[in-house]
Protein backbone atom coordinates (compact mmCIF):
# COMPACT_ATOMS: atom_id res chain seq x y z
CA UNK A 1 0.00 0.00 0.00
CA UNK A 2 1.55 3.16 -1.16
CA UNK A 3 0.17 5.62 1.83
CA UNK A 4 2.42 6.31 4.60
CA UNK A 5 1.04 6.45 8.00
CA UNK A 6 2.77 10.28 8.07
CA UNK A 7 0.53 11.52 5.33
CA UNK A 8 -2.52 11.16 7.63
CA UNK A 9 -0.94 13.69 9.98
CA UNK A 10 -0.93 16.50 7.27
CA UNK A 11 -4.60 18.25 7.95
CA UNK A 12 -6.79 20.38 5.98
CA UNK A 13 -6.87 20.53 2.38
CA UNK A 14 -3.98 19.10 1.24
CA UNK A 15 -4.64 15.80 2.39
CA UNK A 16 -8.42 16.17 0.59
CA UNK A 17 -6.57 16.61 -2.59
CA UNK A 18 -3.87 13.55 -1.38
CA UNK A 19 -6.64 11.12 -0.77
CA UNK A 20 -8.01 10.77 -4.07
CA UNK A 21 -4.14 8.99 -4.93
CA UNK A 22 -5.65 6.29 -2.10
CA UNK A 23 -8.37 5.42 -4.82
CA UNK A 24 -6.14 4.28 -7.71
CA UNK A 25 -2.88 3.77 -6.37
CA UNK A 26 -3.09 0.15 -5.11
CA UNK A 27 -4.90 -0.88 -7.99
CA UNK A 28 -1.97 0.61 -10.52
CA UNK A 29 0.72 -0.54 -8.32
CA UNK A 30 -0.99 -4.31 -7.93
CA UNK A 31 -1.15 -4.68 -11.73
CA UNK A 32 2.54 -2.97 -12.14
CA UNK A 33 3.99 -5.72 -9.85
CA UNK A 34 1.81 -8.28 -10.98
CA UNK A 35 3.03 -7.84 -14.89
CA UNK A 36 6.14 -7.27 -13.35
CA UNK A 37 6.45 -10.65 -11.09
CA UNK A 38 4.61 -12.71 -14.06
CA UNK A 39 7.01 -11.68 -16.54
CA UNK A 40 10.36 -12.53 -14.34
CA UNK A 41 7.92 -16.04 -13.74
CA UNK A 42 7.42 -16.91 -16.91
CA UNK A 43 10.84 -16.48 -18.09
CA UNK A 44 12.51 -18.21 -15.30
CA UNK A 45 10.11 -20.94 -16.77
CA UNK A 46 10.74 -20.84 -20.09
CA UNK A 47 14.72 -21.23 -19.04
CA UNK A 48 13.92 -24.98 -17.44
CA UNK A 49 11.99 -28.13 -18.53
CA UNK A 50 9.14 -28.50 -16.99
CA UNK A 51 6.53 -30.92 -18.26
CA UNK A 52 3.20 -32.00 -15.69
CA UNK A 53 4.36 -35.23 -17.36
CA UNK A 54 7.18 -35.70 -15.27
CA UNK A 55 6.73 -33.72 -12.04
CA UNK A 56 9.52 -33.16 -9.47
CA UNK A 57 12.42 -33.68 -12.78
CA UNK A 58 12.61 -30.59 -14.23
CA UNK A 59 16.09 -28.99 -14.43
CA UNK A 60 17.59 -25.77 -15.63
CA UNK A 61 18.33 -25.89 -19.36
CA UNK A 62 19.31 -22.12 -20.03
CA UNK A 63 18.03 -20.91 -23.64
CA UNK A 64 17.73 -24.44 -25.02
CA UNK A 65 14.10 -23.90 -25.65
CA UNK A 66 14.44 -21.26 -27.74
CA UNK A 67 16.79 -22.78 -29.73
CA UNK A 68 14.70 -25.85 -30.11
CA UNK A 69 11.82 -22.99 -31.09
CA UNK A 70 13.83 -21.58 -33.78
CA UNK A 71 14.71 -25.37 -35.50
CA UNK A 72 11.00 -26.41 -34.96
CA UNK A 73 9.80 -26.45 -38.49
CA UNK A 74 6.10 -27.22 -37.16
CA UNK A 75 6.21 -24.06 -35.05
CA UNK A 76 7.61 -22.10 -38.19
CA UNK A 77 4.57 -22.97 -40.15
CA UNK A 78 2.42 -22.05 -37.59
CA UNK A 79 3.62 -19.08 -37.15
CA UNK A 80 3.36 -18.22 -41.06
CA UNK A 81 -0.17 -19.17 -40.71
CA UNK A 82 -0.51 -16.41 -38.07
CA UNK A 83 0.75 -14.06 -40.39
CA UNK A 84 -0.83 -14.84 -43.20
CA UNK A 85 -4.15 -14.65 -40.99
CA UNK A 86 -3.78 -11.79 -39.50
CA UNK A 87 -2.73 -9.86 -42.19
CA UNK A 88 -5.88 -11.46 -44.48
CA UNK A 89 -8.47 -11.08 -41.62
CA UNK A 90 -7.16 -6.94 -41.21
CA UNK A 91 -7.13 -6.18 -45.03
CA UNK A 92 -10.53 -7.91 -45.71
CA UNK A 93 -12.50 -6.85 -42.57
CA UNK A 94 -11.08 -3.02 -43.12
CA UNK A 95 -11.13 -3.10 -47.14
CA UNK A 96 -14.94 -4.70 -46.84
CA UNK A 97 -16.01 -2.72 -43.87
CA UNK A 98 -14.78 1.19 -45.58
CA UNK A 99 -16.42 -0.28 -48.67
CA UNK A 100 -19.88 -1.05 -46.75
CA UNK A 101 -19.87 2.10 -45.00
CA UNK A 102 -19.59 4.50 -47.53
CA UNK A 103 -22.03 2.78 -49.33
CA UNK A 104 -24.48 3.21 -46.10
CA UNK A 105 -22.95 6.86 -45.82
CA UNK A 106 -26.53 8.43 -45.88
CA UNK A 107 -29.64 9.43 -44.46
CA UNK A 108 -32.06 6.99 -44.85
CA UNK A 109 -34.94 5.18 -42.88
CA UNK A 110 -34.22 2.74 -40.55
CA UNK A 111 -30.58 3.29 -40.24
CA UNK A 112 -30.51 2.72 -36.67
CA UNK A 113 -31.99 -0.88 -37.63
CA UNK A 114 -29.02 -1.76 -39.62
CA UNK A 115 -26.79 -0.49 -36.95
CA UNK A 116 -28.56 -2.70 -34.64
CA UNK A 117 -28.34 -5.67 -37.15
CA UNK A 118 -25.21 -4.92 -37.59
CA UNK A 119 -24.37 -5.95 -34.12
CA UNK A 120 -25.78 -9.41 -33.74
CA UNK A 121 -21.95 -10.81 -35.03
CA UNK A 122 -20.64 -8.50 -33.03
CA UNK A 123 -21.80 -9.58 -29.22
CA UNK A 124 -22.47 -13.31 -30.65
CA UNK A 125 -20.82 -15.91 -28.65
CA UNK A 126 -17.06 -16.32 -30.43
CA UNK A 127 -17.80 -20.27 -29.89
CA UNK A 128 -21.39 -20.55 -31.34
CA UNK A 129 -19.95 -18.34 -34.49
CA UNK A 130 -17.54 -21.58 -35.32
CA UNK A 131 -20.01 -23.83 -34.25
CA UNK A 132 -22.73 -21.20 -36.93
CA UNK A 133 -19.81 -21.63 -39.23
CA UNK A 134 -19.08 -25.39 -38.67
CA UNK A 135 -22.71 -26.44 -38.98
CA UNK A 136 -23.18 -24.37 -42.54
CA UNK A 137 -20.05 -25.51 -44.10
CA UNK A 138 -20.48 -28.95 -43.29
CA UNK A 139 -19.57 -31.80 -46.25
CA UNK A 140 -22.98 -33.07 -46.47
CA UNK A 141 -25.69 -31.75 -45.18
CA UNK A 142 -24.17 -28.05 -44.69
CA UNK A 143 -26.08 -24.97 -46.75
CA UNK A 144 -22.94 -23.43 -48.11
CA UNK A 145 -22.70 -26.86 -50.28
CA UNK A 146 -26.15 -26.76 -50.96
CA UNK A 147 -26.29 -23.56 -52.51
CA UNK A 148 -23.29 -23.78 -54.54
CA UNK A 149 -24.74 -27.09 -55.76
CA UNK A 150 -27.68 -24.91 -56.97
CA UNK A 151 -25.28 -23.02 -59.43
CA UNK A 152 -24.14 -26.27 -60.62
CA UNK A 153 -20.48 -26.42 -58.32
CA UNK A 154 -19.04 -29.19 -56.80
CA UNK A 155 -19.32 -29.62 -53.42
CA UNK A 156 -16.14 -28.36 -51.38
CA UNK A 157 -14.95 -30.02 -48.69
CA UNK A 158 -14.36 -26.58 -46.38
CA UNK A 159 -12.53 -27.87 -43.40
CA UNK A 160 -11.33 -31.30 -44.56
CA UNK A 161 -9.21 -30.48 -47.27
CA UNK A 162 -5.81 -29.03 -45.97
CA UNK A 163 -5.33 -26.21 -48.85
CA UNK A 164 -9.44 -25.06 -47.96
CA UNK A 165 -9.36 -25.29 -44.36
CA UNK A 166 -7.99 -21.38 -42.94
CA UNK A 167 -9.97 -19.91 -45.93
CA UNK A 168 -12.45 -21.23 -44.43
CA UNK A 169 -12.07 -19.87 -40.89
CA UNK A 170 -11.02 -16.70 -42.26
CA UNK A 171 -14.50 -16.49 -43.60
CA UNK A 172 -16.15 -17.07 -40.11
CA UNK A 173 -13.77 -14.22 -39.24
CA UNK A 174 -14.68 -12.16 -41.79
CA UNK A 175 -18.34 -12.74 -40.89
CA UNK A 176 -17.91 -11.95 -37.39
CA UNK A 177 -15.75 -8.87 -37.48
CA UNK A 178 -16.64 -7.03 -41.00
CA UNK A 179 -19.41 -5.25 -39.03
CA UNK A 180 -17.61 -4.12 -36.31
CA UNK A 181 -15.51 -2.38 -38.90
CA UNK A 182 -18.72 -0.87 -40.06
CA UNK A 183 -19.57 0.65 -37.05
CA UNK A 184 -16.38 2.35 -36.07
CA UNK A 185 -16.14 3.57 -39.59
CA UNK A 186 -19.75 5.04 -39.82
CA UNK A 187 -19.12 6.53 -36.32
CA UNK A 188 -16.18 8.08 -37.47
CA UNK A 189 -18.00 9.54 -41.19
CA UNK A 190 -20.52 11.06 -39.50
CA UNK A 191 -18.32 13.14 -37.26
CA UNK A 192 -16.59 14.77 -40.35
CA UNK A 193 -17.37 17.75 -41.21
CA UNK A 194 -19.15 18.05 -44.70
CA UNK A 195 -17.65 21.39 -45.69
CA UNK A 196 -14.19 19.97 -47.54
CA UNK A 197 -15.96 17.12 -49.48
CA UNK A 198 -18.75 19.96 -50.95
CA UNK A 199 -16.56 22.53 -51.42
CA UNK A 200 -14.69 20.32 -53.83
CA UNK A 201 -17.71 19.36 -55.29
CA UNK A 202 -18.62 22.94 -55.84
CA UNK A 203 -14.86 23.39 -57.44
CA UNK A 204 -15.72 20.51 -60.18
CA UNK A 205 -14.36 17.42 -58.09
CA UNK A 206 -15.53 13.90 -59.42
CA UNK A 207 -17.02 11.94 -56.36
CA UNK A 208 -13.69 9.85 -57.01
CA UNK A 209 -11.63 12.31 -56.26
CA UNK A 210 -13.80 13.69 -53.25
CA UNK A 211 -13.42 10.14 -51.92
CA UNK A 212 -9.46 9.82 -52.69
CA UNK A 213 -8.32 12.80 -51.68
CA UNK A 214 -10.71 14.02 -48.95
CA UNK A 215 -13.03 11.82 -47.29
CA UNK A 216 -9.82 9.22 -47.55
CA UNK A 217 -7.11 10.61 -46.33
CA UNK A 218 -9.57 12.15 -43.26
CA UNK A 219 -10.31 8.45 -42.11
CA UNK A 220 -6.85 7.38 -41.89
CA UNK A 221 -6.16 7.86 -38.64
CA UNK A 222 -10.08 5.90 -37.55
CA UNK A 223 -8.82 3.17 -39.84
CA UNK A 224 -5.44 2.66 -38.80
CA UNK A 225 -6.96 1.91 -35.17
CA UNK A 226 -9.42 -0.63 -36.12
CA UNK A 227 -6.51 -2.24 -38.05
CA UNK A 228 -4.81 -2.16 -35.14
CA UNK A 229 -7.46 -3.64 -33.09
CA UNK A 230 -8.28 -6.22 -35.85
CA UNK A 231 -4.91 -7.52 -36.27
CA UNK A 232 -4.33 -7.59 -32.28
CA UNK A 233 -7.49 -9.97 -31.98
CA UNK A 234 -6.33 -11.66 -34.86
CA UNK A 235 -3.29 -12.87 -33.76
CA UNK A 236 -4.80 -14.21 -30.44
CA UNK A 237 -7.56 -15.90 -32.75
CA UNK A 238 -8.91 -18.98 -30.52
CA UNK A 239 -12.32 -19.64 -30.24
CA UNK A 240 -13.45 -20.71 -33.93
CA UNK A 241 -9.73 -22.39 -34.77
CA UNK A 242 -10.80 -24.61 -31.62
CA UNK A 243 -14.04 -24.93 -32.38
CA UNK A 244 -13.85 -25.76 -36.20
CA UNK A 245 -10.79 -27.37 -36.88
CA UNK A 246 -8.52 -27.39 -33.52
CA UNK A 247 -5.84 -27.10 -35.83
CA UNK A 248 -6.17 -29.73 -38.41
CA UNK A 249 -6.78 -30.90 -40.56
CA UNK A 250 -2.79 -32.43 -41.12
CA UNK A 251 -1.96 -28.77 -39.15
CA UNK A 252 -3.15 -27.25 -41.91
CA UNK A 253 -4.93 -24.30 -39.38
CA UNK A 254 -2.48 -24.31 -36.81
CA UNK A 255 -1.51 -20.82 -35.72
CA UNK A 256 1.86 -20.17 -33.22
CA UNK A 257 -1.45 -19.18 -30.73
CA UNK A 258 -2.86 -23.05 -31.50
CA UNK A 259 0.12 -24.74 -31.24
CA UNK A 260 1.55 -22.89 -27.77
CA UNK A 261 -1.96 -24.23 -26.34
CA UNK A 262 -1.80 -27.46 -27.27
CA UNK A 263 2.20 -28.00 -26.34
CA UNK A 264 0.65 -26.69 -22.70
CA UNK A 265 -2.43 -28.65 -22.69
CA UNK A 266 -2.21 -31.84 -25.17
CA UNK A 267 1.68 -32.04 -24.31
CA UNK A 268 1.96 -30.69 -20.91
CA UNK A 269 5.30 -29.24 -22.21
CA UNK A 270 4.84 -26.19 -19.75
CA UNK A 271 8.16 -24.47 -20.15
CA UNK A 272 8.04 -24.66 -24.44
CA UNK A 273 4.60 -23.26 -24.63
CA UNK A 274 5.36 -20.52 -22.35
CA UNK A 275 8.74 -19.77 -24.66
CA UNK A 276 5.83 -19.94 -27.63
CA UNK A 277 4.01 -17.27 -25.83
CA UNK A 278 6.67 -15.37 -24.91
CA UNK A 279 8.19 -14.97 -28.60
CA UNK A 280 4.90 -14.46 -30.23
CA UNK A 281 3.76 -11.61 -27.46
CA UNK A 282 7.37 -10.29 -28.58
CA UNK A 283 6.75 -10.72 -32.11
CA UNK A 284 3.20 -9.28 -32.09
CA UNK A 285 4.78 -5.65 -30.37
CA UNK A 286 7.58 -5.39 -32.52
CA UNK A 287 4.93 -5.84 -35.37
CA UNK A 288 2.31 -3.35 -34.46
CA UNK A 289 5.12 -0.90 -33.43
CA UNK A 290 6.85 -0.77 -36.65
CA UNK A 291 3.21 -0.61 -38.19
CA UNK A 292 2.50 1.90 -35.61
CA UNK A 293 5.50 4.46 -36.36
CA UNK A 294 4.69 3.37 -40.21
CA UNK A 295 1.62 4.79 -40.46
CA UNK A 296 1.74 7.51 -37.92
CA UNK A 297 5.59 9.04 -38.14
CA UNK A 298 6.59 8.56 -41.86
CA UNK A 299 4.58 10.63 -44.72
CA UNK A 300 2.98 9.36 -47.59
CA UNK A 301 2.57 5.99 -46.01
CA UNK A 302 -1.38 6.21 -46.56
CA UNK A 303 -4.35 3.25 -47.14
CA UNK A 304 -4.83 0.05 -45.66
CA UNK B 1 -30.34 5.21 -59.36
CA UNK B 2 -28.32 5.75 -56.18
CA UNK B 3 -30.72 4.59 -53.84
CA UNK B 4 -31.24 1.21 -55.86
CA UNK B 5 -27.89 0.66 -55.25
CA UNK B 6 -28.32 1.65 -51.75
CA UNK B 7 -30.96 -0.78 -51.05
CA UNK B 8 -29.50 -3.70 -52.93
CA UNK B 9 -26.36 -3.14 -50.99
CA UNK B 10 -28.35 -3.17 -48.10
CA UNK B 11 -30.37 -6.42 -48.69
CA UNK B 12 -27.20 -8.22 -49.36
CA UNK B 13 -25.58 -7.01 -46.35
CA UNK B 14 -28.49 -7.96 -44.29
CA UNK B 15 -29.11 -11.27 -45.93
CA UNK B 16 -25.34 -12.38 -45.06
CA UNK B 17 -25.35 -10.86 -41.44
CA UNK B 18 -28.67 -12.49 -40.67
CA UNK B 19 -28.83 -15.51 -42.44
CA UNK B 20 -26.78 -17.69 -40.53
CA UNK B 21 -28.06 -16.25 -37.49
CA UNK B 22 -31.19 -17.68 -39.04
CA UNK B 23 -30.40 -21.03 -40.13
CA UNK B 24 -29.23 -21.78 -36.82
CA UNK B 25 -32.56 -20.60 -35.04
CA UNK B 26 -34.13 -22.40 -37.72
CA UNK B 27 -32.61 -25.98 -37.57
CA UNK B 28 -33.02 -25.91 -33.83
CA UNK B 29 -36.73 -25.76 -34.19
CA UNK B 30 -36.46 -28.90 -36.68
CA UNK B 31 -37.30 -32.64 -36.04
CA UNK B 32 -34.35 -34.44 -36.45
CA UNK B 33 -35.77 -35.76 -39.93
CA UNK B 34 -36.08 -32.14 -41.06
CA UNK B 35 -33.09 -30.97 -40.02
CA UNK B 36 -30.80 -33.26 -42.47
CA UNK B 37 -33.42 -33.52 -45.51
CA UNK B 38 -30.99 -32.01 -48.53
CA UNK B 39 -32.36 -30.37 -50.41
CA UNK B 40 -33.11 -28.16 -47.03
CA UNK B 41 -36.82 -27.76 -45.71
CA UNK B 42 -37.63 -24.23 -45.85
CA UNK B 43 -41.00 -24.53 -44.62
CA UNK B 44 -41.72 -27.30 -41.54
CA UNK B 45 -43.74 -27.13 -37.90
CA UNK B 46 -41.37 -25.91 -35.33
CA UNK B 47 -41.07 -28.44 -32.64
CA UNK B 48 -38.96 -27.68 -29.23
CA UNK B 49 -37.89 -30.94 -28.67
CA UNK B 50 -34.30 -29.65 -28.97
CA UNK B 51 -34.96 -27.43 -26.31
CA UNK B 52 -36.70 -29.90 -24.19
CA UNK B 53 -33.78 -32.29 -24.72
CA UNK B 54 -30.82 -29.89 -23.82
CA UNK B 55 -33.27 -28.42 -20.54
CA UNK B 56 -33.45 -31.52 -19.23
CA UNK B 57 -29.55 -32.22 -19.59
CA UNK B 58 -28.18 -31.96 -15.72
CA UNK B 59 -24.78 -30.85 -17.22
CA UNK B 60 -25.93 -27.65 -19.48
CA UNK B 61 -28.25 -26.47 -16.73
CA UNK B 62 -25.17 -26.13 -13.85
CA UNK B 63 -23.14 -24.91 -17.04
CA UNK B 64 -25.90 -22.09 -17.48
CA UNK B 65 -25.93 -21.76 -13.37
CA UNK B 66 -21.92 -21.71 -13.71
CA UNK B 67 -21.82 -19.02 -16.49
CA UNK B 68 -24.75 -16.95 -14.57
CA UNK B 69 -22.44 -17.03 -10.78
CA UNK B 70 -19.53 -16.23 -12.53
CA UNK B 71 -19.86 -13.49 -14.97
CA UNK B 72 -22.00 -11.38 -12.20
CA UNK B 73 -19.42 -11.83 -9.38
CA UNK B 74 -16.62 -11.23 -11.83
CA UNK B 75 -18.48 -7.94 -13.74
CA UNK B 76 -19.70 -6.94 -9.87
CA UNK B 77 -15.48 -6.87 -8.76
CA UNK B 78 -14.55 -5.47 -11.90
CA UNK B 79 -17.31 -2.22 -11.85
CA UNK B 80 -16.49 -1.87 -8.42
CA UNK B 81 -12.46 -1.50 -8.42
CA UNK B 82 -13.06 -0.13 -11.74
CA UNK B 83 -15.10 2.59 -10.52
CA UNK B 84 -13.12 3.27 -7.44
CA UNK B 85 -9.54 3.69 -9.56
CA UNK B 86 -11.73 5.98 -12.33
CA UNK B 87 -12.92 8.28 -9.61
CA UNK B 88 -9.29 8.19 -8.31
CA UNK B 89 -7.64 8.73 -12.05
CA UNK B 90 -9.68 11.79 -13.24
CA UNK B 91 -9.14 13.52 -10.01
CA UNK B 92 -5.46 13.87 -11.03
CA UNK B 93 -4.15 16.54 -13.53
CA UNK B 94 -3.60 15.50 -17.09
CA UNK B 95 0.24 13.99 -17.02
CA UNK B 96 -0.72 11.38 -14.42
CA UNK B 97 -4.35 10.37 -15.47
CA UNK B 98 -2.87 9.71 -19.22
CA UNK B 99 0.56 8.25 -17.62
CA UNK B 100 -1.44 5.53 -15.83
CA UNK B 101 -4.43 4.95 -18.36
CA UNK B 102 -1.31 4.13 -20.88
CA UNK B 103 -0.10 1.77 -18.64
CA UNK B 104 -3.88 0.13 -17.83
CA UNK B 105 -4.53 -0.37 -21.28
CA UNK B 106 -1.04 -1.78 -22.19
CA UNK B 107 -2.20 -4.91 -19.85
CA UNK B 108 -4.51 -6.00 -22.57
CA UNK B 109 -2.40 -6.16 -25.36
CA UNK B 110 -0.64 -9.82 -24.19
CA UNK B 111 -2.05 -12.82 -25.72
CA UNK B 112 -4.04 -14.87 -22.30
CA UNK B 113 -1.71 -17.85 -23.04
CA UNK B 114 0.96 -15.59 -21.36
CA UNK B 115 -0.02 -15.38 -18.32
CA UNK B 116 -3.05 -18.20 -18.33
CA UNK B 117 -0.23 -21.24 -18.07
CA UNK B 118 1.20 -19.67 -15.45
CA UNK B 119 -2.09 -19.07 -13.65
CA UNK B 120 -2.97 -22.85 -14.22
CA UNK B 121 0.32 -24.10 -13.21
CA UNK B 122 -0.05 -22.62 -9.74
CA UNK B 123 -3.64 -23.47 -9.61
CA UNK B 124 -2.76 -27.33 -10.44
CA UNK B 125 -0.59 -27.20 -7.93
CA UNK B 126 -2.97 -25.82 -5.39
CA UNK B 127 -5.58 -28.18 -6.38
CA UNK B 128 -8.15 -25.03 -7.29
CA UNK B 129 -8.76 -26.25 -10.56
CA UNK B 130 -12.35 -26.59 -10.00
CA UNK B 131 -13.37 -23.92 -7.68
CA UNK B 132 -15.40 -21.00 -8.90
CA UNK B 133 -13.75 -18.16 -7.29
CA UNK B 134 -10.22 -19.08 -9.44
CA UNK B 135 -12.15 -18.34 -12.56
CA UNK B 136 -13.91 -15.47 -10.82
CA UNK B 137 -10.62 -13.78 -9.97
CA UNK B 138 -9.04 -14.48 -13.63
CA UNK B 139 -12.45 -12.66 -15.23
CA UNK B 140 -12.08 -9.80 -12.51
CA UNK B 141 -8.20 -9.48 -13.31
CA UNK B 142 -8.70 -9.20 -17.11
CA UNK B 143 -11.64 -7.10 -17.06
CA UNK B 144 -10.96 -4.05 -14.74
CA UNK B 145 -8.57 -2.43 -16.89
CA UNK B 146 -11.13 -2.41 -19.53
CA UNK B 147 -13.50 -0.87 -16.94
CA UNK B 148 -11.35 1.75 -16.03
CA UNK B 149 -10.47 2.64 -19.29
CA UNK B 150 -14.25 3.09 -19.80
CA UNK B 151 -15.61 4.34 -16.45
CA UNK B 152 -12.58 7.04 -17.15
CA UNK B 153 -14.89 8.09 -20.26
CA UNK B 154 -17.76 8.37 -18.60
CA UNK B 155 -16.69 10.39 -15.00
CA UNK B 156 -15.19 12.71 -17.65
CA UNK B 157 -18.23 13.74 -18.58
CA UNK B 158 -19.53 15.11 -14.96
CA UNK B 159 -18.53 18.91 -14.40
CA UNK B 160 -15.65 19.40 -11.99
CA UNK B 161 -17.91 22.10 -10.19
CA UNK B 162 -20.32 19.21 -8.68
CA UNK B 163 -16.88 17.88 -7.17
CA UNK B 164 -15.87 21.22 -6.21
CA UNK B 165 -18.82 22.41 -4.36
CA UNK B 166 -18.93 19.38 -2.74
CA UNK B 167 -15.87 20.03 -1.14
CA UNK B 168 -16.46 23.42 -0.21
CA UNK B 169 -18.85 21.91 1.88
CA UNK B 170 -16.59 19.99 3.62
CA UNK B 171 -17.74 16.23 2.00
CA UNK B 172 -14.97 13.46 2.18
CA UNK B 173 -13.60 11.96 -1.09
CA UNK B 174 -15.58 8.90 -0.76
CA UNK B 175 -18.75 10.65 0.35
CA UNK B 176 -18.44 12.42 -3.46
CA UNK B 177 -17.72 9.05 -4.70
CA UNK B 178 -20.72 7.20 -3.71
CA UNK B 179 -23.39 10.08 -3.47
CA UNK B 180 -22.19 12.00 -6.66
CA UNK B 181 -20.36 10.22 -8.72
CA UNK B 182 -21.87 7.08 -8.42
CA UNK B 183 -25.67 8.47 -9.05
CA UNK B 184 -24.58 10.86 -12.17
CA UNK B 185 -22.91 8.32 -13.97
CA UNK B 186 -25.06 5.43 -13.15
CA UNK B 187 -25.81 5.03 -17.06
CA UNK B 188 -22.00 4.24 -17.70
CA UNK B 189 -21.87 2.11 -15.08
CA UNK B 190 -24.53 0.02 -15.70
CA UNK B 191 -23.38 -0.15 -19.33
CA UNK B 192 -20.19 -0.97 -18.28
CA UNK B 193 -21.20 -4.18 -16.01
CA UNK B 194 -23.67 -5.28 -19.21
CA UNK B 195 -20.52 -5.14 -21.47
CA UNK B 196 -18.33 -7.07 -18.75
CA UNK B 197 -21.34 -9.52 -18.83
CA UNK B 198 -21.11 -10.01 -21.86
CA UNK B 199 -16.88 -10.84 -22.44
CA UNK B 200 -16.71 -13.08 -19.38
CA UNK B 201 -20.40 -14.80 -20.80
CA UNK B 202 -18.73 -15.36 -24.18
CA UNK B 203 -15.01 -16.01 -23.39
CA UNK B 204 -14.41 -19.44 -24.03
CA UNK B 205 -9.98 -19.99 -23.58
CA UNK B 206 -9.56 -19.01 -20.17
CA UNK B 207 -12.54 -21.20 -18.97
CA UNK B 208 -11.19 -24.02 -21.28
CA UNK B 209 -8.03 -23.81 -19.70
CA UNK B 210 -9.16 -23.00 -15.79
CA UNK B 211 -12.77 -24.61 -15.01
CA UNK B 212 -13.16 -28.19 -13.98
CA UNK B 213 -16.12 -30.41 -13.98
CA UNK B 214 -18.11 -28.32 -11.75
CA UNK B 215 -17.12 -24.85 -12.73
CA UNK B 216 -18.08 -25.27 -16.64
CA UNK B 217 -19.30 -22.25 -18.12
CA UNK B 218 -21.45 -22.27 -20.90
CA UNK B 219 -19.11 -22.38 -24.40
CA UNK B 220 -17.38 -25.02 -22.57
CA UNK B 221 -20.06 -27.01 -21.94
CA UNK B 222 -21.09 -26.68 -25.17
CA UNK B 223 -18.60 -28.16 -27.01
CA UNK B 224 -19.30 -31.51 -25.37
CA UNK B 225 -21.87 -32.00 -27.97
CA UNK B 226 -19.13 -32.20 -30.25
CA UNK B 227 -19.01 -35.81 -29.88
CA UNK B 228 -17.19 -38.57 -31.70
CA UNK B 229 -19.73 -40.05 -33.06
CA UNK B 230 -20.70 -37.37 -34.68
CA UNK B 231 -22.33 -33.72 -33.96
CA UNK B 232 -25.89 -34.06 -32.57
CA UNK B 233 -26.69 -30.70 -34.79
CA UNK B 234 -30.26 -30.48 -33.40
CA UNK B 235 -29.55 -30.24 -29.64
CA UNK B 236 -26.45 -28.17 -30.48
CA UNK B 237 -28.14 -25.46 -32.49
CA UNK B 238 -30.68 -25.31 -29.34
CA UNK B 239 -27.99 -24.92 -26.82
CA UNK B 240 -26.25 -22.24 -29.15
CA UNK B 241 -29.09 -20.33 -29.37
CA UNK B 242 -29.44 -20.76 -25.75
CA UNK B 243 -26.09 -19.49 -25.02
CA UNK B 244 -26.08 -16.17 -27.41
CA UNK B 245 -29.75 -15.27 -27.58
CA UNK B 246 -29.12 -13.44 -23.74
CA UNK B 247 -26.40 -11.71 -25.43
CA UNK B 248 -28.04 -10.16 -28.03
CA UNK B 249 -30.53 -9.13 -25.63
CA UNK B 250 -27.51 -7.59 -23.77
CA UNK B 251 -25.95 -6.28 -26.48
CA UNK B 252 -29.42 -4.30 -27.76
CA UNK B 253 -29.49 -2.19 -24.79
CA UNK B 254 -26.28 -0.61 -24.77
CA UNK B 255 -25.70 -0.66 -28.50
CA UNK B 256 -24.28 2.50 -28.89
CA UNK B 257 -21.48 1.98 -26.27
CA UNK B 258 -20.97 -1.75 -27.44
CA UNK B 259 -18.18 -0.68 -30.22
CA UNK B 260 -16.53 2.36 -28.43
CA UNK B 261 -16.25 -0.40 -24.96
CA UNK B 262 -15.00 -2.57 -27.45
CA UNK B 263 -12.57 -0.32 -29.05
CA UNK B 264 -11.33 0.53 -25.59
CA UNK B 265 -10.73 -3.29 -24.67
CA UNK B 266 -7.97 -3.47 -27.52
CA UNK B 267 -6.25 -0.34 -27.87
CA UNK B 268 -7.49 3.35 -27.11
CA UNK B 269 -9.78 4.11 -29.87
Amino acid sequence: MPGSPGMAGLAGSGAMKDATTYFYRPIVLLFGSVSVILTVYVLWLTLHNISLLRPGQESFIGFDNYVRLLFDGRAINALGRTVLFTVAATVIEVALGLAISLLVDREFLGKRIVRGILLVPIVMTPVVVGLTWRFLLDPSNGMMNYLLSTIGLGPVDWLGNPNVALFSLLMADIWQWTPFVVLLTMASLESLPGDPQNAARVDGAREWQVLWFITLPALKRALMVVALIRAIDAVKAFDIFYIMTRGGPALSTETLNLYGYISAFTNFDISYSLTIALVLTILTNVALLLLYNLAFKAPKQGET
Amino acid sequence: MRRIVLWVALAVLLLCVLFPLYWVIATSLKTQRDAFAMPPVWLFAPTFENYAKVLNNGVFIRAFFNSVVISLSASVISVGVGALVAYGLVAQDEPTKRQNEKFILSLRIAPPLIFIIPTYFLAAQMKLLNNHWIVIGVYAFVNIPFAISLLITFFEDIPRELRDAAKVDGAREFTIFREIFLPVALGGIVATFILCVLFTWNEFFIALVLTGRDTQTLPVSITSFLTFQGVQWGPLTAAAALVMLPMLVLGMLVQGKVVRGMSLGSIKG
